[in-house]
């Protein structure tokens, strides 16, 4: 149990701008419902002038696209191998989490190393090397990071994890005993069975449906399956380094040639995805959960993907309504006390992502919660959204750039999002330009366009026994149990 | 060749495997006090456009009294919805508006309140924060209002959660003083029974600026910031000293011990927490070691020996807190199902017994040593980091330079001093013991 504090607000919930795992993002706005503010306090109106310090970029000589961000003020370099064609969204139909648990076994062996050598290695040094593979993700990471004294080891050691995993009979049997007491325990997480059955709701059979492991593919999963997913999937071809930190282009350019000598290209096509099925007309999925108080929602429906054009108007109505403060904050907690945080989302890759609101109230307020919150999605797509306002979501997304130059990996990230929908060179820096010239308009066609009321999906964990009711005030109901099975 | 841009006073670092030499920058700053008696640390940085401000009040859960459990946290809460020249939720629309990040934070010891924006946004942050400490808006409607949002809080981290309630249990058990042993978000019934008039006590009480630290760090100018912050704080009338807070616990006898059953669980958790000191007690960068050589990582003794070779275990944590009060060494194992939570607790204490035994290997140390070595670099990198660290050192042990000494006094230890506190600390008659087990459901048949 570690030791607590408490937070006045969740911490920066859909903040990270991930790699194409999934960006997310709120950002923040006062809402049309707030009381006026007194503005007595001394702003500056300006804008602070930004130059984003450039990435760096050349390539390998087996093709991979090397990007460098130097920042010298402190002795540590960060690094990221990104793979397109590794991540979950290539998991064979039948073996939900190939990729997840084949990342996962990477650092457990390798021709030459064991599992506790490495760990060994690694912890002494306090550097860390992981292998990740999200859910409907295209891509698998190998992130590392080290002082920069330790960097030269700790690369070799991240090379040797990527190009030799042995897969040991051993730890996959190990592993799989982890595993099973895992997919346990994530029953008893009200945030997960939100997770798992927004996820089925939203994208049906897609890829992106899937939340990893289940008890059959876990059975299933054998040495054979880990080494031939790493052999087809874990290929230079398309693949992008991010280096930051302590280290020149130079430095970094040479060491990642030796350090990967022999990862030669496969000659495979960029992997390709497809979008989602139609996830249908309104509905309230239940998953009961006996003894909850609270009840734990997310509501969202099939919107845009990353290359979309509607994708800015998308970020600047998404601050408005459930920014960090945004409406549905200053509503539904501050106003009504309903709920510790209410925040929005946006999910684009290269498919056809969602959008989505969530938010865990008390029981008792299951249905005036979920009325209240409805009702703002409402208020975007009827009205044009006012300034101060409007004007206030503009800055508040571009005036958070300052904060990014503190942090060389966040800043590389930008670059690396750049490469991965292969956006133009200047794309970061008409940011700011193309979030100004978004209109109240825009952000009213968006809201009309993807928080369609007919759509909507509504997925509530809780206890169903006193919440069914209610939920049928909005819609037809499907119940299912804590196993993610239906109940008839 | 300057390179590193904060080396102000290098501090050289060799490592012990014989590795090329680093420097590591320290971080300076100024320690001020004004008229008031409020303590003002300023720490330039201009390597980004980015300025964080952190203050520190001296008040926590610990300081709260019989019957009004989570009242700490709950004003910290109610210092967001407004105050003489700042309306409600204007604090956060103004911060947000113009491209920062904001937040609170309550624990045992101290509450803190944070924010980092762009470097022209400082004059803002130091008026709303200076507004607050004056006239925060002390209402009922205010009160009621974050009422529930803590409420709803509780809910979200203890009532709704598997294992909520485990660590609520420890505390109680481990230690005898109320100032210690109650959580700091409280009991429902205490936070409906706080009244309108508690809360103007206890912002006379704790809120006044001699019982406060504020911190600045970032792309500021050292003179111009301090005459900017006597601008707006040195008018604040200071208050009172607090009162004397008596934290002392009286030395346990005997292994205390509970089992909780827990409805929301389905796997068996069993800590084990032992009672450290507060405060600057050097026994603690040993335990802190020590927790690392326990449970940091899968080359842990506790990963290698419960998880890998036993398999009776899925996962280990072990860590200790430096604080000002009384505070707990933790050691903790999920029981991978079907197995024992006996023998699981009986494999703990005998990684506890090889410790004190020995030997302890030199790459062992070598880890907790790399550990703080990193964690001394990373909070370098942010501004917001060292704002929160300057505080909080200064709030907790009157020293903010803990903040680039911490290393060099992990860096120190032998072997020998993580014996010596196994073997005072993580002795039976000083530990509490918690199973946490599955229950049946509620309303199930």
């Amino acid at each position: 149990m570690k030791p607590l504090a408490l937070s006045h607000k969740a911490l920066a919930l859909f903040l990270a701008l991930a790699l194409g795992q999934g960006a997310i993002r709120g950002q923040t706005a006062p809402a049309q419902t707030a009381p006026k503010f007194k503005g007595k306090a001394p702003v500056s109106t300006e804008v602070l002038k930004i130059k984003l310090p450039r990435a760096q970029e050349a390539p390998l000589s087996n093709g991979v696209h090397l990007m460098v961000l130097e920042d010298h003020r402190v002795p540590s370099v960060q690094f990221e191998i990104i793979m397109i064609g590794a991540g979950g969204y290539y998991d064979p139909q039948d073996l939900p989490g190939l990729a997840d648990t084949t990342a996962s076994l990477m650092d457990e062996g390798t021709a030459t190393k064991t599992s506790e050598q490495i760990a060994q290695a690694l912890d002494t040094m306090a550097a860390t090397v992981s292998v990740t593979a999200n859910e409907g993700s295209q891509i698998a990471t190998v992130t590392g990071s080290a002082l920069t004294d330790q960097f030269d080891p700790v690369l070799a050691l991240a090379a040797d994890i990527l190009l030799n995993p042995s897969f040991p009979e051993k730890e996959l049997g190990l592993y799989k005993g982890r595993a099973r007491a895992a997919l346990e325990e994530q029953r008893s997480d009200p945030d997960f069975l939100k997770e798992e059955r927004y996820a089925k709701t939203i994208y049906g059979s897609h890829p992106a449906s899937s939340v990893g492991l289940t008890r059959e593919s876990l059975e299933k999963i054998s040495r054979d399956a880990l080494v031939t997913f790493h052999k087809n999937n874990y290929v230079p071809d398309h693949t992008i380094i991010g280096v930051s930190g302590d280290i020149t282009l130079a430095e970094a350019r040479t060491k990642f040639e030796n350090a990967l000598k022999g990862w030669t290209k496969s000659g495979k096509p960029r992997p390709g995805v497809v979008d989602p099925p139609d996830s249908g007309p309104l509905k309230v999925s239940l998953v009961n959960r006996p003894g909850s108080v609270q009840t734990a929602y997310q509501i969202g429906e099939q919107a845009i993907n990353r290359v979309h054009p509607d994708y800015d108007a998308m970020q600047v109505m998404n601050t408005i309504l459930g920014g960090s403060n945004g409406r549905l904050f200053r509503e539904l907690r501050e106003l009504k006390g309903y709920t510790y945080g209410v925040y929005s989302g946006v999910r684009a890759l290269r498919y056809r992502g969602d959008l989505r609101a969530s938010m865990d109230v008390r029981t008792e307020v299951t249905e005036p919660a979920l009325r209240d919150l409805l009702a703002e999605l409402g208020k975007m797509r009827d009205q044009l959204v006012p300034d101060p306002e409007f004007k206030d979501a503009q800055r508040s997304l571009t005036a958070s750039f300052a904060l990014s130059l503190e942090n060389p990996a966040e800043l590389l990230n930008l670059y690396v999002v750049r490469q991965l929908y292969n956006y133009p060179v200047d794309y970061w820096d008409r940011y700011t330009d193309r979030i100004m010239s978004i209109t109240p308009a825009q952000v009213q066609a968006v809201a009309r366009k993807y928080l369609d009321p007919a759509r909507l999906q509504i997925v509530a964990v809780g206890d169903a026994t006193k919440i069914e009711k209610s939920l049928r005030t909005f819609g037809p109901v499907e119940l299912f149990d804590d196993e993610g099975r239906t109940v008839k | 060749m300057k390179r590193h841009r904060l080396l102000l006073a290098a501090l050289l670092v060799v490592c012990a495997a014989g590795l090329a030499a680093i420097t590591i920058p320290k971080v300076s700053f100024s320690d001020t006090r004004l008229k008031n008696g409020l303590r003002v640390i300023i720490s330039p940085d201009r390597a980004a456009p980015v300025v964080a401000v952190a203050i520190a009040y001296n008040v926590g859960s610990r300081n709260e009294r019989r019957g009004r459990t989570g009242f700490a946290h709950l004003f910290e809460h109610l210092m967001f919805k407004g105050s003489e020249n700042v309306a409600d939720g204007e604090l956060a629309g103004l911060i947000e508006n113009y491209g920062g990040n904001h937040n609170g934070q309550t624990d045992k010891d101290h509450t803190i309140y944070f924010e980092q924006v762009p470097s022209n946004q400082l004059d803002m942050v130091l008026f709303l924060e200076a507004d607050r400490m004056r006239s925060p808006a002390i209402n009922r409607e205010n009160v009621d209002n974050q009422r529930e949002a803590v409420k709803e809080e509780r809910r979200l981290r203890v009532d709704n959660q598997p294992y909520g309630r485990t660590s609520e249990t420890v505390a109680e058990l481990a230690f005898e003083n109320f100032a210690n042993e109650h959580s700091i978000i409280g009991s429902m019934a205490d936070l409906d029974a706080a009244s309108l008039s508690d809360f103007s006590e206890f912002f006379k009480t704790y809120y006044a600026p001699n019982n406060a630290v504020l911190a600045i760090a970032g792309d500021v100018d050292e003179k111009g910031t301090l005459e900017k912050v006597r601008q707006y704080f040195e008018s604040i009338s200071p208050g009172p000293p607090a009162p004397k807070l008596d934290t002392s616990e009286p030395t346990p006898k005997e292994e205390r011990r509970a089992t909780v059953q827990d409805p929301l669980a389905r796997l068996t958790l069993v800590d084990v927490a032992y009672q450290v000191p507060g405060g600057l007690n050097p026994d603690i960068d040993a335990l802190s070691a020590l927790s690392t050589v326990l449970g940091a990582g899968r080359s842990s003794r506790l990963y290698d020996s419960l998880v890998r070779q036993q398999q009776i275990a899925v996962q280990v944590y072990a860590g200790v807190q430096q604080s000002k009060g009384p505070g707990l060494f933790y050691l903790e194992a999920m029981a991978a199902p079907g197995k024992d939570p006996a023998d699981v607790e009986k494999a703990i204490y005998a990684e506890v017994e090889e410790v004190v035994k020995g030997p302890i290997q030199d790459w062992e140390l070598e880890k907790a040593r790399n550990a703080a070595r990193r964690s001394l670099v990373s909070n370098l990198r942010s501004s917001l980091q060292r704002a929160i660290l300057l505080a909080r050192y200064a709030v907790f042990f009157d020293d903010p330079a803990i903040i680039n000494t911490r290393y060099e006094r992990i860096a120190s230890l032998k072997v020998d001093d993580l014996q010596r506190v196994s073997r005072q600390y993580l002795v039976p008659s000083n530990r509490t013991v918690v199973v946490t087990m599955p229950a049946p459901k509620a309303g199930a048949k």
